[in-house]
């Protein structure tokens, strides 16, 4: 059985600047990988360009593909339509909108893939439905990606690419929405998470990933991981242990 | 001077206005893109439902049927050549881009349809209603009746519908609409072709009040940019009651103070309103509202 | 050609050479016709160039200044009968007062509330110019006595295009030199600089709002010194100077080479010009052509021509100040859309 994501020779560039080279990742169904680094080190790049998505215009060669299907050369929207779905740092949901509008106007799941509905995301997160007529412009940081999560489920993702959920978050918060996130995983979504709270990641994910100036420099199982010195010295530091 | 009748002639006119401006309000919204064009897709729309039915005899309603259709036909070629501009927020460019266009239309509408000035009759302008001391066509009533009917489903369609919320999408941020699983170009398809079909239904039923002339792109619609502007850019109901207001405005001011100049005051009204509120013009904040 | 003096004698050489320019193409009245009008026409783009190239915005005044110019001109002339060269100087100050109003008025409007609000000022002029009496009506001025610019006993005088020659070319050279020691002045980097990173400019402590104002104001001042020069050449002014014709052939001009190329807005404007006197299609068939070659240009390479010749794409592109951060190059350059803004 091939692997859920798998990622090879993939490189990313804006204009003549070289962003991303990662010669391989993979990501098995039913995980949580996490992939870490420091500010501007590529790991927002990376999963964007598993999307196909950015709000810049990089240039991106390599292979990318979803359960075996290559997914080159196809555009943001197609990849959604194969469950491959991203929420963005910081802007996941439309602030003109209302809470439940995010999650109704959302295109149809592709066939064989069920669909979380919008009462199942109101189950999931119980906040939403209290503020189903506002605006999302009106809802807090958490709250906002808290929608942003249900608006993804919405499309049934294969693949949920989650772009630092927990920015500007207050600690009790992050620790929420992430363990909701293992949670999901546990009932079989596969997700890739970009992390810079270290901590936080370590607490959830299955497999940790570190990039460096845009190269993949180790990676494994979280328990081993977190003993990697290279982690241990620049992220989890004297607070380790 | 009857106050009354200049009333009805100012809400008649003030819906003429809003229905002119309704296309681009919408495209100005959702794609934050200023159509100078706006004017020859108004000349267009016109001297096709002209053409309709000097040479082909059709009656006028199948005319304008004829000139929604090519207006929307129009739109979409304006797409298939602006969606780079759009997709990238090209904002100085696009609006360069329009004015060539509009350029390029009225030069080929001169060479079409020729330099002189032609009649769009409508069956509804001979027709008149005579109600105590005021008096309005047919075609009056069909125009304010039609503005209200378009202004009410496109509002509705914004805010009720999931396609509506699909341009409402766009205009707050096109790249977050493809994570949607949306093809943001054929939205942008829907609201160009939406833009053309307008512009060019409301020709058809403002335009048989004048002789049309090809040349007439720009002074037809200048009102059109006081309507957007002031309605608050992008905004549906403020384009209606801005126009509304303009109307009864120009009617008011060219019966008391001076037929002349009605334009410049309109424009010096819409100069004021800008330096006096400039946070106004913030744009797509209103959208849709 | 780095050496100073290398490019300034090739400058001059280029000068003599575009003087002669008339002559090496025959001579005819044609000929004199067309480079009259495109010196002409190419110096009232300089006016709109420096706005659009340097401060990123879309100025739909500059018709009014160039009007501005030509009336101030006819006035001073035909009904008090002042000299040329007060002509002139009342050209300048009249554009200068009509653009302060405006530069004042427009300080807090940034790209479509700016394009619509000079809009709205151009039709007003033209509606004040087509019905006050003062400035001819709807008829306009006629009987603009041939230009007469004698000092002492030096006579300097033109009627036909042959003798204004000189005079439309002095103006575009002395246009070029302005806007050339425009790009490289103090001003002129600090209006690129209010342009491409605002927040930047602010925090180096420049004024934005006064800088665009300086900015717009020069602009007005040399689109209205080729109003006056149009004005005598012309011998007549009217309410057609504010015709849409012009101002898209201004922003075509200036786009159709490549923005911040100095010779870009002169060689459009030749282009599109020669393309009306030696290949005219007619009045609508040159709308057409014009339409289509700005849209064209606009959709298949918005960087203008210059940008298919890889040597001069180099070239423009160390023109304008390095950008650190190559995901935002093209964000830079032109005012980001709102939703972005909120972000920063």
């Amino acid at each position: 059985m091939s692997a859920r994501l798998e990622i090879a020779d993939l490189r990313v560039a804006y204009g003549r600047a070289e962003a991303v080279a990662v010669d391989r990742l993979v990501v098995e169904p039913g995980t949580l990988s996490g992939i870490i680094g420091a500010n501007g080190a590529g790991k927002s790049t990376l999963i964007n360009a598993v999307a196909n998505w950015s709000r810049a215009e990089p240039r991106v060669a390599g292979s990318v593909r979803l359960d075996g299907e290559e997914l080159t050369g196809l555009s943001a929207e197609a990849r959604v339509a194969r469950g491959v779905q991203l929420v963005p740092e910081g802007r996941g949901v439309f602030l003109g909108l209302s809470v439940e509008e995010n999650l109704t106007a959302v295109a149809s799941a592709g066939s064989g893939r069920r669909a979380w509905s919008v009462a199942d995301v109101y189950a999931l997160f119980p906040r939403l439905r209290e503020r189903r007529a506002n605006l999302a412009g009106s809802l807090s940081g958490g709250e906002r990606q808290m929608l942003a999560v249900g608006r993804a489920l919405r499309m049934a993702p294969k693949l949920l690419l989650l772009d630092e959920p927990s920015i500007g978050l207050a600690p009790l918060l992050v620790s929420t929405l992430l363990s909701t996130i293992r949670d999901l995983v546990d009932d079989g979504l596969t997700v890739l998470l970009v992390e810079q709270n270290v901590h936080a990641a370590a607490e959830v994910t299955d497999v940790l990933h570190l990039i460096e100036r845009g190269r993949l420099v180790a990676g494994g199982p979280v328990a081993v991981m977190r003993d990697d010195p290279r982690i241990v010295e620049a992220y989890l530091g004297a607070n380790h242990g | 001077m009857n106050v009354a009748q200049q009333l009805v002639n100012g809400i008649v006119i003030g819906h003429a206005y809003a229905l002119v401006a309704v296309g681009w309000t919408l495209l100005l919204g959702a794609a934050r893109l200023v159509n100078f064009g706006h004017g020859q897709m108004y000349m267009i729309g016109a001297f096709v439902a002209w053409w309709v039915m000097a040479a082909t005899g059709l009656p006028y309603w199948l005319a304008v049927v004829a000139a929604v259709l090519l207006g929307a036909a129009l739109g979409a070629v304006m797409q298939r050549l602006f969606l780079r501009l759009t997709l990238s927020q090209d904002l100085v460019n696009l609006m360069i881009v329009t004015l060539g266009f509009g350029q390029a239309l009225e030069g080929a509408a001169g060479l079409a349809f020729g330099p002189k000035p032609q009649t769009l009759a409508s069956p509804f302008q001979e027709m008149s209603v005579h109600l105590g001391p005021v008096w309005f066509t047919v075609q009056d009533a069909i125009l304010v009746g039609a503005t209200i009917l378009v202004f009410a489903l496109l509002y509705l369609a914004l805010h009720r519908s999931w396609l509506g919320a699909a341009v409402r999408m766009v205009a707050e941020d096109p790249r977050l609409t493809a994570l949607g699983g949306f093809k943001v170009s054929r939205i942008y398809m829907g609201i160009f072709a939406f833009e053309g079909a307008a512009v060019a239904f409301a020709a058809a039923l403002v335009a048989p009040r004048t002789p049309i002339l090809t040349s007439m792109g720009f002074d037809q619609v200048v009102m059109t940019f006081v309507v957007v502007v002031l309605g608050g850019i992008g905004s549906v109901l403020g384009s209606y009651v801005a126009g509304l207001g303009i109307g009864l405005f120009t009617a008011l001011f060219g019966a008391l103070v001076s037929p002349a100049y009605t334009t410049a005051a309109v424009f010096a009204l819409l100069i004021a309103a800008m330096v006096l509120r400039p946070g106004q013009l913030a744009a797509s904040g209103s959208f849709a509202r | 050609m780095t050496h100073p003096l290398a490019r300034l004698a090739f400058a001059g050489v280029l000068a003599v050479l575009g003087f002669l320019l008339p002559r090496l193409l025959g001579g005819s009245s044609l000929v004199y016709d067309t480079l009259v009008a495109i010196a002409i026409f190419s110096a009232m783009s300089y006016g709109l160039d420096v706005i659009l190239s340097d401060l990123g915005e879309i100025s739909l005044v500059h018709t009014a200044f160039f009007a501005t110019g030509a009336y101030a001109a006819a006035i001073l002339t035909v009904t008090y009968g002042f000299s040329a060269w007060t002509a002139l100087a009342g050209a300048v100050l009249a554009a200068l007062a009509l653009a302060l109003v405006l530069g004042v008025i427009t300080l807090r409007t940034r790209e479509f509330a700016f394009s619509l609000v000079t809009y709205a000022a151009a039709v007003v002029c033209m509606n004040v110019a087509s019905n006050w009496d003062f400035l001819g009506g709807s008829d306009g001025i006629v009987g603009i006595p041939p230009l007469d610019l004698s000092i002492g006993g030096i006579e300097l005088t033109a009627g036909r295009s042959a003798e204004f020659w000189p005079f439309a070319y002095l103006l575009l050279l002395l246009t070029l030199y302005v806007v050339h020691r425009f790009r490289r002045s103090r001003l002129g980097q600090a209006a690129l600089m209010v342009h491409m990173n605002p927040r930047l400019a602010t925090m180096c402590g420049l004024d934005g709002n006064r800088i665009r104002l300086q900015v717009f104001l020069l602009s007005a001042v040399i689109s209205a010194a080729a109003g006056w020069l149009y004005a005598f050449q012309r011998a007549y002014v009217g309410t057609d100077l504010f015709d849409t014709y012009f101002l898209v052939l201004m922003l075509t001009g200036v786009i159709l080479a490549g923005r911040r190329i100095l010779l870009g807005p002169l060689l459009g404007t030749a282009l599109l010009l020669s393309q009306k006197s030696f290949a005219s299609l007619g009045a609508y068939g040159d709308k057409l052509v014009l339409g289509v070659v700005l849209v064209g240009v606009l959709c298949l390479c918005p960087k203008g021509l210059a940008s298919l010749w890889p040597r001069r794409r180099a070239a423009a592109v160390t023109d304008a100040p390095a950008n650190t951060n190559p995901a935002n190059t093209n964000k830079a350059r032109f005012p980001s859309p709102v939703w972005e803004r909120g972000q920063g």
